[in-house]
């Protein structure tokens, strides 16, 4: 069984041990949600809950988001949107006017490493582009990322252009970054926020299983 | 009557000052963003409206902060600084420009930009149109972002080389600059700050915004950050080969700067790496200890045995955890004390460290109280700022890190005068 040694190469961020043993899980027969939900999404959650309590750091973190990346790169062709989508499905960026993209890097893989299809804006994202992802993809989730006090009202705006466009009740909305508070998205009507990248895909996990949870729940 | 300079050095051997001490763009990391220099000139009546602002720093587009301004605020300390920008090109030949706030600025002429059909900017290393840019500010953005100039990186073929390009020797023009420019500010009465880091000290190790190599036209070696710090972990006897050959280029330039600089300089910036995010350290401390402290204890023994100068280490986040080794290194100053991070309490960090470390920061919030905050909540938070932080001595009183775009003018007039009446010890 290849499982466990796939989970730990995720763990210790060898992506290209994760690699060699997803390609060795899938010619023993193992079918790639298997791989995804007994190998992957394990690690995932160790990963997270490491680094949430000062275990490891942001190099330790960025090698195991990357074999974890590695390794759902070889499976991804090989599953069909709803297998993919087990958790559902996120639509993520960093704010207008904010190029900082490594945390929401790193939330992103955790969100797919957790079961979610994730679809990555980018950095430096418009209001109408979250709203256009928003009527393509039919999110569960969006996320939204600022890393400064100056772009942090962004988020406010997104929310706007979401209600204005009659999006906002189909989508629960994420915020995180370092300025962001637990306050400031209560202010600004988000539904959760969360201070890192593993605590946020627990969130998220969360968010769509109790219709009820939200910043106002914490 | 005290001097500025006097009161500086009091602050710094844990003496209680007339007053606390204020720094204001004395360095790159404890000045303003240039939109707020504006703001405030005109608020003071400095300036006729629309003069414009030199961009002293265009990465943080950080303004110039003018005799004028030292005088009219109380600022006890000064910049020795070279010309030389983050960019590679110098502070010199002035152009006008503004920013997307539509403050009036002046920039160097090396600041060759374009516009990209979205509205972001883009910036070119050494201002060389020729080459791929090297930064950008998105549309309506107020500061400079590192592009990613990353090649393939085949671990086979790394050199430590590639990531020393940016540590030249410090020329003789450059050594002449600093040592007329000692002279002349010898004869003022301000302390003087060595910010040597841009060009020359190469004490940065590590910082991740100067990791990029933003004044190199085509940056080798590991550049990208996320690949930066994956290395600390992944490449841990590479960085630590960079790190102890930066370190040799380092002391040599030092040495060479303060034959011509003496004893004028009272602290020098030795470290501009941040080694704390909002949450808690962006490293274990065990990663410090193997790669960081080592280089950082002998730049500070050097510092300590052969001059007079005290060492200043910035590092933003939440750095509890690491502190013990940071203060085992031998930094005299802290900078910037981001009380807004967690684990970061100032109480405890007057407790704990108060001795160890002049905290030269930690005198308000920049990323919530000075722009969000009401005036009432600044003058408060500087109020017991200055008495915690300074009691004792230790303490030169400076924002958070920058003073940022988008403060309020009313919060930085409330700032300043919140200074002014809580300062004085007696």
């Amino acid at each position: 069984m290849v499982l466990k040694p796939l989970t730990d190469s995720v763990i210790v961020g060898d992506a290209k041990q994760a690699k060699a043993l997803t390609e060795a899980a899938l010619s023993e027969g193992l079918g790639a949600p298997i791989i995804v939900t007994e190998g992957l999404i394990p690690a995932m959650g160790v990963v997270g809950h490491r680094f949430g309590c000062g275990e490891i750091y942001v190099p330790e973190m960025l090698l195991a988001a990357r074999a974890m990346q590695t390794a759902l790169s070889v499976l991804e062709p090989l599953m069909s949107a709803s297998e993919m989508a087990s958790r559902g499905t996120v639509v993520i960026g960093t704010v207008k006017g904010d190029v900082h993209d490594i945390g929401k890097n790193i939330v992103s893989i955790m969100l797919k490493g957790s079961g979610f299809v994730v679809h990555d804006l980018g950095a430096d994202v418009a209001p109408e582009r979250f709203v256009e992802a928003v009527r393509e993809y039919r999110p569960d989730i969006v996320g939204l990322s600022a890393l400064l006090t100056t772009t942090m009202p962004a988020m406010a705006t997104v929310l706007e252009a979401l209600e204005a466009s009659n999006l906002r009740g189909e989508v629960r909305v994420m915020v995180g970054g370092a300025p962001v508070t637990e306050d400031y998205a209560l202010s600004i009507g988000a539904d959760a926020y969360e201070r890192d990248a593993g605590s946020a895909a627990e969130r998220a996990v969360r968010l769509l299983s109790s219709p009820d949870e939200g910043a106002q729940s914490v | 009557m005290t001097t500025s300079r006097e009161r500086v050095e009091a602050a710094l051997a844990h003496r209680e000052p007339d007053m606390v001490p204020l720094d204001l763009g004395s360095t790159d990391v404890t000045g303003m963003h240039v939109d707020s220099v504006y703001r405030l000139r005109q608020c003071l009546g400095l300036d006729e409206p629309g003069t414009p602002v030199k961009i002293v720093e265009p990465f943080q587009m950080l303004g110039e902060v003018k005799a004028d301004l030292l005088d009219v605020l109380g600022v006890d300390t000064v910049s020795l600084a070279t010309p030389m920008t983050l960019f590679g090109f110098r502070n010199e030949n002035w152009k006008p420009w503004t920013t997307f706030a539509g403050t009036p600025a002046l920039v160097a002429e090396g600041f060759n930009t374009e516009l990209e059909a979205n509205g972001d900017l883009l910036v070119y290393p050494c201002g060389d149109r020729s080459v791929p840019p090297c930064a950008r500010m998105p549309a309506g953005g107020f500061y400079l972002d590192a592009l990613v100039r990353q090649d393939p990186i085949d671990d086979d073929m790394l050199k430590v080389e590639d990531n020393l390009e940016e540590f030249p020797p410090i020329s003789k023009d450059d050594l002449a600059y600093l040592g007329v420019e000692a002279e002349r500010l010898a004869a003022g009465q301000r302390a003087v700050v060595g910010e040597f880091l841009t060009g020359f000290a190469h004490t940065n190790f590590g910082d991740i915004g100067a990791v990029p190599g933003l004044e190199l036209r085509h940056p080798k070696g590991i550049r990208a950050v996320d690949e930066w710090y994956m290395s600390l972990h992944s490449r841990h006897d590479y960085i630590r080969e960079v790190f102890e050959a930066q370190c040799e280029m380092a002391l040599a330039n030092l040495e060479k700067i303060h034959d011509v600089v003496g004893e004028v300089v009272t602290v020098i910036v030795t470290s501009e790496a941040d080694f704390g995010s909002q949450n808690g350290p962006l490293i274990s401390p065990a990663t410090y200890r193997s790669l960081f402290q080592p280089v950082h204890a002998k730049v500070n023994d050097w510092v300590h045995t052969h001059t007079t100068w005290k060492t200043f280490a910035h590092c933003c986040g939440s750095i509890w955890r690491l502190l013990d080794d940071i203060a085992d290194a031998g930094f005299d100053c802290l900078n910037p004390v981001q009380t807004s991070a967690a684990e970061m309490n100032p109480e405890a960090l007057k407790s704990k460290y108060g001795d160890r470390f002049t905290f030269w920061g930690g005198g308000v919030d920049t990323q919530h109280t000075l722009p969000f905050g009401t005036v009432e909540e600044v003058s408060s938070m500087v109020r017991d700022r200055i008495r915690l932080f300074g009691d004792g001595g230790g303490f030169v009183f400076n924002t958070i890190h920058n003073l940022q775009a988008g403060v309020p003018a009313a919060n930085l007039l409330a700032l300043y005068d919140a200074i002014a009446e809580y300062r004085c010890y007696r």
